[in-house]
This record gives structure tokens, sequence and C-alpha cells, in this order.
């Protein structure tokens, strides 16, 4: 957020946003033009951290498959650097919130609490299933429910303050 | 709440892109903003009345309501 004593920012922050917004004579298409260049920077950074994460996941879920046959150190260390990725996955998001543009704040904040509710009802009715006979829903279905609604969320903030720059 | 920042930006003849730049806001927090989507923050508010060389309240009417193009999907 800029500070309130100095409500216009830096040239230097004016000239990413132009690299990002494409300048003054750019009218750009449907929903595009939510991201400032730094937006778009953090937002990238997350993605690595997040590739990183899931590719650490996929790494220990594969040693632990094969712990039998493989050094039995090599699991606790793929599951702990998938924890540190985790953490700093969660970070990079942090700091992409903090900085983000307000509008993509509320976007990104709205998405989350669909998210966060989703997952909330998923855990709670997964046991509630699970009695009725349908196959157990582990950890991973909940965490899948509210990536999913956290991703819903965020494309229908972006369809519901979407305007083209005609308007 | 209304504002006549279409009216203000259309007089100086800018894009929702540069006035998006001066500010250092996504154009569609500009486009959300004109539309009555979307009110911004007090920083952003007082940063958009000193741009434009007036009082805040010359703005923004907090007392109309907005007048949407279309209704959002939610």
């Amino acid at each position: 957020m800029v500070p309130p004593t100095s409500p216009l920012p830096s040239p230097r922050e004016s000239r990413e946003t132009a690299a990002e917004t494409g300048g003054s004579s750019s009218a750009e298409p449907g929903c595009a033009g939510f991201y400032t260049a730094r937006d778009s920077r953090n937002q990238r950074r997350f993605n690595v951290w997040l590739l990183a994460m899931a590719l650490a996941y996929v790494g220990a879920a594969a040693a632990l498959r094969f712990r039998e046959s493989i050094p039995r150190a090599l699991p606790w260390l793929l599951v702990g650097l998938t924890l540190i990725l985790a953490i700093q996955a969660t970070r990079s998001y942090l700091v992409f919130l903090r900085a983000a543009d307000e509008l993509l704040r509320r976007i990104q904040t709205e998405a989350l609490a669909l998210g966060f509710g989703a997952g909330a009802v998923s855990s709670f009715l997964c046991p509630l299933l699970e009695k009725l006979g349908v196959p157990w829903l582990d950890g991973h279905a909940t965490a899948l429910v509210m990536m999913l609604f956290w991703g819903a969320g965020t494309w229908l903030g972006t369809r519901r303050y979407c305007g083209s720059s005609a308007a | 709440m209304t504002n006549r920042l279409r009216i203000l930006r259309a007089e100086r003849n800018w894009s929702q892109a540069e006035l998006a730049e001066r500010l250092g806001v996504s154009r569609q927090t500009v486009n959300a903003i004109e539309t009555g989507r979307y009110d911004p923050s007090l920083p952003l508010a007082f940063g958009l009345a000193r741009l434009f060389g007036v009082a805040i309240e010359q703005l923004f009417d907090p007392e109309s309501e907005p007048i949407l193009t279309d209704r959002p999907p939610y």
C-alpha cells in the first residue's frame, strides 16, 4: 500500500506499471490488466517456489514408497525439503499479496476466503460421507478442494471486476 | 458511491492505462473505480484527488448509488 503521506508512487514504480500496462496508448482486450509489473514479478516468484515444492513433494512421495530399497535418510531429507519449500512458497505468496495492486489484493482475499470455506466444509463433510459409505477422502481431498476453490474464486473475482479499456 | 473520475480523465484526454501508470495501480483498478464496482482505499482516493487537483469531495459522492453498465456475475 502506498503511504498516506505520499499517495503517489515513485517514478520507478510508475515506470514498472507502465511496462505492465503497455504504456499510454495500450488498449487491452477482455480481462487483462489486473497485474502491475511488480505483481507479475512477485507472482512468478511464487510460482517458482510452488513448482519446486510440488516437485519435492512428488520426490518425497516416491521416496516413501520405495523406502526399503533406498538410504534411510533420503525420505526424511525430501520431506524436510518439501516443508522448507512450502514455507518459502507461503512467504512469497504473502509478499505478493502485501505488495499487490489493491483491486488484485481484494480479488485474492475473496478467493482465499472461498477456498478456506470450501476446505473447512470439506474437512467436516469427509467423516460424515465416510459414515454414509462413501470411500474415505483423506487430507489430500481437503487440500485439493481448497486449491480448486481458490482458483475458482480468483476466476470469479476477475470476472466480477473486469472491464475493457474502452469502458 | 459515484465519482467523476471518467469525466476528469476525459478532460485531460488520458487513457485508463495512462491514469493507472500515474497512480501506480493496474488499469483494471481504474476501470473498476470508474464503473463503481470498487471503492478505492483512502491513500488511492487522496492520490486521485491530488492528481486531478480537486478536493476529495469533488471527486467522490458517497450519497449516490453507482451506475453500473452491466451487472457483476455474482
